[in-house]
């Protein structure tokens, strides 16, 4: 067998380098979106649903790193993404975190895309790599649907006190 | 209408030594570094995009490009935008992990 120059440079497969750069930019987008929602929170004095969301920005952009080293650390070109379209406009506490479980479906959809690229070109490590954002995204949908659920049970209930039910992180 | 048969050897792409490649236009000879031909093949698949390409003929109808970290500035009409596409792509496609 004749080993390409490519691969003697690189061990991560091309088309998966596309599909987990594009993750990245999915990642730094929902990074950017949970600190619109945080603000949203911060200026409404909703204490622990604004560091629940801070906490959230944060990790977000941990999980882009953690790709963006992957990627470069593999001998590929990790690229810093465009963050367009976040939204800072919203109806209410619930409506932010409806739409937090939402976003987090699309990411946990998109990890499966990657993850299917990397078994469909038998790239090996980065399937063992993506391993950790497919049981990362069970819990971050986890969480979502619990606090939605106290939403649910506490239907009617001033705002704050919902908040004072709600996860700090 | 064949478009790469007609301007494929306008633009070639070849390996020189283990980490360099040289790229052959019509009226260049640039010696890329590996990091340099992964930025390559970013900004063309980003140019080669059908709406990049709409845009492109909407406009211009070619594009100015720079390479080997802006060292280089190169004139691509559409066919050989698409054509250098093409040629980075199967320089990358033989791509198979080592169990084969
Ligand atoms: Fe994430």
């Amino acid at each position: 067998m004749k080993t390409t120059a490519i691969r003697k440079q690189m061990t991560i497969h091309p088309e998966v380098m596309d599909v987990l750069n594009e993750q990245i930019a999915m990642e730094m987008h929902a990074s950017a979106s949970y600190l619109a929602m945080a603000s949203w929170c911060d200026q409404r004095e909703l204490l622990n649903s604004k560091s629940f969301f801070y906490k959230q920005a944060e990790e977000e952009r941990e999980h882009a790193m953690k790709i963006f080293e992957f990627i470069n650390d593999a001998g590929g070109a990790a690229v810093s993404p465009e963050v367009h379209n976040v939204n800072n406009d919203f109806e209410s506490l619930r409506d932010i975190y409806e739409r937090s479980l939402e976003q987090e479906i699309n990411v946990t959809q998109s990890i499966y895309k990657c993850f299917k690229k990397a078994r469909s070109v038998d790239d090996y490590a980065s399937e063992l790599f993506l391993q950790w954002f497919v049981n990362e995204q069970v819990e971050e949908e986890d969480t979502m649907r619990s606090i939605l659920d106290v939403f649910d049970l506490m239907e009617g209930m001033p705002l704050k006190m919902i908040d004072e039910r709600l996860p700090k992180e | 209408m064949n478009v790469n048969a007609l301007v494929e050897p306008a633009i070639q792409l070849q390996e020189i030594t283990f980490c360099k490649y040289q790229l052959t236009t019509v009226n260049k000879n640039i010696v890329l570094t590996f990091p340099q031909l992964l930025q390559l093949r970013t900004n063309i698949n980003k140019l080669g995009t059908h709406d990049s390409v709409c845009d492109i003929i909407d406009n211009d109808n070619f594009v100015l490009l720079f390479v080997a970290d802006k060292q280089h500035l190169i004139y691509l009409d559409i066919p050989q935008l698409l054509s250098l596409k093409n040629t980075i792509d199967s320089f990358f496609s033989p791509f198979k992990s080592v169990l084969f």
